[in-house]
């Protein structure tokens, strides 16, 4: 363990055991057709649900599937976004998101200095708490939650479900972050001082750049969480103008069963966003995750 | 200066934690504005109905908005028992009408009086009778659907089905016929019936005179293993066997029995009224059906009568945590207009006065279900009907044998056993 | 200028120990930087916690809920749980479902990382790309997906597996029997789990120094042998960690259950949270429930203890 404890922060490139010629190319090949057919079973359901996105309703309500969609349409799209409350709902979605982000990083990193790089009395009760606290199901405390929102007046309000989500996120982000602070040598920190920085100064141009990959690790744990939670906006949120996407999702589904054509398309949008972001910062997240998992 | 960065950080990382769970604290009830829960079948169905009904509110309260908010019915309760435990409960809310009576027992409810509200004196029996608790009114027939056989004329003539079926024996053998002709088509069923449906299943232990559970000085006993439920639960169980080849786990609504139908696999289901014209809808039906498809109300057993169908309906209530029951009260009022409830009904609805039953009996597509609704069933009017359905005992219990897991007197001895139990609960 | 700020930095602190605001500083230091976070979970889920435990003890009803006051019964509700042989039922099948849905999202998740140390660089990236795109669908978007391929009447799978000689599914019900029931539910919960498994893993591995790897392969080492004596050593604390956090999210599985099977799975569906949240929004008996949630974080804290020794070891480590 120690030893993986101590390996510097720098991904390395891992390499392919090395053979030689023929065999090797044939081997090569073995594995990539063995790649191709996972990367296939992964994605197609991704596929599927982009692909009914673009059938027509016929075409997807079909006894013989319609592998690719022979006459796309974006009807499905037009209907999904002219759904009531949808640009509401990307709002609402994103204001959300944003603040859960930026304040769980803000208060995890701060959390994570303490658990780090001090001894204090409480600290492992602390960490019990915070793994203690993912291990209660959410379904039982809607109500004590909604007891509490209420007497603070944070029914069907953006903030109430800020607070409840960052309180959700928390727990996992400290632990990642912590992870990212134990693993940053101390001879960076000390050859930054001998250098004549100041200790301010030293944390910002040392720790800060090193501890980069964590809070975009912490931060895209936190965007998934709180764009993808529907149960707590559901019950939080009242007024449609103030629900969020997945609410927004929800509401394909009626006593008229389910409307597949606009609900693959709605999903596909409500997607799509964090794809981007993953892309934006997908070189990150690997390394990221490990860092604090190493460490755990 | 660092200390004071640091110290900064972090009281601005409190200041933000306290605005975030301490900011806000008005209450959401004005006497501006009323919040209406309405299930998202208005939404789809009759939004006129709900324009009127504000529009003639708001000519009667210039200043109070109505706020409509549609809920779906796979959560809603959830989302009303949360708002009841913190007090923020709409200021009127729809609940179907088997979902009532474990509200009004537990006092969720305003008493409302009957009088006061439009069309009182003829309201449909079986909905306001889900609306009384001990004798006293706790909410407001809303809608009510009835169900009929919607079929495909041109099978049944195809296979030298000359009439619609008088009795239960006649829509059996015509049900072989349809099989003998199309049903070398291993997906074809002669009527759709899927494992869940227990509204549907549940009219053939009416029609041989088996209830669900029967009170007896004080308690409840399940008896749905009395001989004569027996023999309705038979003929769902030769159904299942021989006529259908729908899922035997899933319910009527998913997947979506009339866009099933709309495949042209399937001879016949039993539908609400508006399933007709949602089987011809042009982008998910197959609107070139139009002239093959017809209606008829499922016969009984004894032959020329009628099967008794489930009354599935809506009421509107009155939660106790509003503060305003005199604007709730009125909007009950102009949402149960007569002229309101004329356009419920032409979405394919039965209206919730027995005056408006003529409106559907002169449309040939919606008068073979007004008929239907003349003989109906309700589920037991108890506190703890809720939580039968919501156990799913009904449900368990066809699936059961559907799947032929279990013999029908064991998956009946089984469910009629939990029924008591549950009934009984807390009595 | 005694700092606060100075203290993180403990080889600096270290130096001159004396009893000064420094030392004061250092004491108080830790508190300040954990009050934020500590306060947001104690505020909005410390109250909730302390209600859900008295509530366990309480018979708390629909009409106990609409007047905001439970009655105190004492242990009845953890002695009716545990006298109940459906609540027996529930958790074992629960723990079997954990155990096989952990398992297997481990073992592929870990064999894709290997598969993808193996392949082509361009593959590597199509594949995580892929993975990536996996990991963005929000759960309830992947369980319509799901529900959507494996639909009674127009699923794909059902096509596909007739398609490919694999016997006659044309109408097959995946739901009708519990086990292919589970079956389906299972492959969606470590389809959408394997995404963060494998890259964390790979990600691992590739901090695995070449030279051991090496070494052991001059020394004759078979690759499975390699794998065994140097790599899985190596990450043992990665892969008790994610198993610790997969057996957490797994136990508690709900969303995927109650979507898929319409907001009503039949009895043989239930796991613990769908047997919580059934005792308390549909029974309406929200002491029951409570009580449910309690044993459960207590039988949790139990399955992870391996997990939280570890935790507090390294804990003291450093």
């Amino acid at each position: 363990m120690s030893s993986v404890t101590q390996i510097a922060p720098t991904p390395v490139a891992p390499v392919a055991p090395r053979g030689r010629g023929r065999r090797r190319r044939t081997r090569q090949l073995g594995w990539n057709l063995l790649g191709l057919l996972v990367l296939a079973v992964m994605v197609f359901p991704v596929y599927w649900m982009v692909a009914t996105a673009f059938k027509p309703g016929q075409q997807i309500l079909s006894y013989t599937p319609h592998w690719v969609p022979t006459n796309p349409t974006l009807s499905n799209f037009r209907d999904a976004i002219h759904q009531p409350f949808f640009w509401n709902a990307v709002k609402n979605s994103l204001i959300v998101v944003s603040a859960v982000v930026a304040l769980s990083v803000v208060l995890a990193f701060l959390a994570s200095l303490a658990l780090a790089k001090f001894h204090f009395y409480g600290r492992k009760a602390f960490i019990v708490l915070i793994l203690g606290v993912q291990m209660v199901p959410l379904a039982a405390l809607i109500i004590p939650l909604y007891i509490l929102m209420s007497r603070l007046g944070q029914i069907d309000k953006l903030t109430g479900v800020i607070a409840m989500y960052l309180t959700f996120v928390l727990p996992f982000t400290v632990w990642t972050m912590r992870g990212f602070l134990l693993g940053i040598p101390k001879e960076l920190e000390e050859a930054a001082m001998v250098d004549g920085a100041t200790r301010f100064g030293a944390f910002v141009r040392v720790l800060l750049p090193l501890v980069g990959p964590g809070l975009v690790a912490t931060s895209i744990f936190a965007f998934i969480q709180a764009w993808n939670e529907f149960i707590i906006a559901y019950v939080f949120l009242h007024t449609p103008a103030k629900q969020t996407l997945m609410v927004w999702l929800a509401s394909f589904t009626t006593l008229r069963g389910t409307d597949w054509g606009p609900l693959m398309a709605g999903a596909t949008l409500c997607a799509l966003p964090v794809v981007v972001f993953f892309l934006l910062v997908q070189r990150r997240i690997a390394f990221g995750l490990t860092a604090g998992a190493v460490r755990g | 200066m660092k200390a004071r960065f640091l110290v900064a950080a972090v009281l601005a990382a409190m200041l933000a934690v306290a605005a975030t769970t301490a900011s806000g604290g008005t209450s959401r009830t004005q006497a501006d504005k009323i919040v209406v829960w309405l299930q998202n079948d208005a939404q789809n169905g009759w939004p006129e109905a709900v324009a009127l009904a504000n529009s003639n509110f708001k000519a009667q309260h210039p200043g109070v908005t109505v706020d409509v908010q549609y809920q779906s019915w796979g959560n809603h309760l959830q989302k009303l028992d949360a708002g009841l435990a913190g007090g923020d409960a709409p200021d009127v809310i729809e609940l179907g009408n088997s979902e009532m009576t474990k509200y009004m027992a537990a006092g969720a409810f305003k008493t409302l009086t009957q009088s006061a509200f439009p069309n009182n004196k003829t309201w449909l029996q079986g909905l306001k009778s889900s609306c009384q608790y001990n004798g006293k009114l706790y909410g407001v027939p809303y809608y009510a659907g009835a169900r009929a056989v919607i079929y495909r004329k041109d099978q049944y003539k195809g296979a030298g089905i000359t009439s619609t079926p008088k009795s239960l024996a006649q829509f059996m053998a015509d049900g072989k016929k349809l099989m003998k002709k199309y049903g070398k088509d291993s997906g074809y069923s002669a009527i759709y019936f899927p494992g869940k449906y227990w509204y549907a299943a549940m009219s053939f232990v009416y029609d041989f005179g088996g209830q669900i559970a029967v009170r007896k000085g004080g308690s409840w006993k399940g008896t749905l293993n009395s001989p004569q439920a027996l023999a309705g639960l038979n003929q769902v169980a030769r159904i299942a066997k021989t006529l259908t080849r729908a899922s035997r786990t899933t319910d009527e609504a998913n997947p979506q029995q009339a866009l099933v139908f709309a495949k042209g696999k399937v001879g016949s289901f039993i539908g609400n009224g508006w399933e007709w014209p949602y089987a011809l809808d042009e982008k998910l039906g197959d609107p070139a059906l139009a002239p093959v498809v017809g209606a008829y109300p499922m016969p009984s057993h004894t032959p020329g009568k009628i099967m008794p169908g489930f009354l599935g309906g809506s009421d509107l209530a009155v939660p106790v945590t509003t503060k305003n029951q005199a604007l709730a009260v009125d909007w009950i009022k102009a949402f149960t207009s007569t002229a309101a409830e004329s356009e419920i009904a032409k979405a394919g609805n039965i209206a919730n006065t027995t005056k408006l039953l003529a409106f559907n009996a002169s449309n040939p597509k919606l008068a073979p279900f007004a008929r239907a609704a003349k003989s109906s069933w309700f589920v037991p009017t108890s506190p703890n009907w809720a939580n039968v359905e919501n156990a799913n005992v009904l449900q368990n219990m066809l699936v059961s044998i559907f799947t032929g897991r279990a013999s029908v007197k064991a998956a009946a001895n089984s469910a009629s056993s939990q029924i008591t139990r549950i009934l009984n609960t807390g009595a | 200028m005694a700092s606060v700020a100075e203290s993180e930095f403990p080889l600096a602190s270290r130096r001159r120990r004396r009893f000064t605001r420094q030392r004061i500083g250092r004491v108080l230091a830790p508190y300040a930087l954990l009050a934020p976070a500590a306060t947001a979970i104690g505020v909005i889920l410390g109250y909730p916690l302390y209600l859900l435990v008295k509530m366990s003890f309480e018979k708390y009803g629909l009409f106990e809920l609409i007047r905001h006051k439970g009655r105190w019964i004492g242990t009845a509700n953890y002695a009716h749980i545990l006298h109940d042989g459906e609540f027996w039922r529930v958790l074992a099948r629960t723990v079997v479902f954990t155990a096989v849905t952990v398992t297997l999202t481990m073992v592929l998740g870990t064999a894709m990382a290997l598969l993808l140390l193996q392949v082509s660089r361009w593959l590597r990236v199509a594949i995580t790309t892929g993975l990536v795109l996996v990991w963005s669908v929000p759960v309830i978007v992947a369980v319509d997906i799901w529900r959507w391929m494996v639909d009674y009447e127009f699923g794909v799978a059902n096509w596909t597996l007739t398609k490919l000689h694999i016997g006659n599914f044309i109408r097959h019900d995946w739901f009708a029997n519990p086990w292919t029931g589970f079956g389906v539910i299972t492959a969606l919960i470590v389809w959408g789990a394997i995404p963060f498994i494998t890259i964390t893993v790979y990600a691992g591995l590739a901090q695995v120094p070449q030279e051991l790897l090496e070494a052991a392969a001059i020394d004759g080492a078979k690759p499975w042998a390699v794998f065994r004596e140097v790599t899985l050593p190596l990450l043992m604390p990665i892969f008790v960690i994610l198993t610790s956090l997969s057996i957490i999210w797994d136990f508690q599985v709900f969303q995927q259950i109650w979507v898929m099977l319409d907001f009503r799975p039949t009895s043989d569906y239930y796991t613990m949270a769908i047997y919580a949240f059934h005792q308390s929004f549909q029974i309406s008996e929200y002491g029951l429930g409570a009580a449910i949630a309690v044993v459960m974080v207590l039988f949790m804290f139990g399955a992870t203890l391996v997990y939280l020794r570890q935790m507090l070891r390294t804990g003291e480590v450093q």
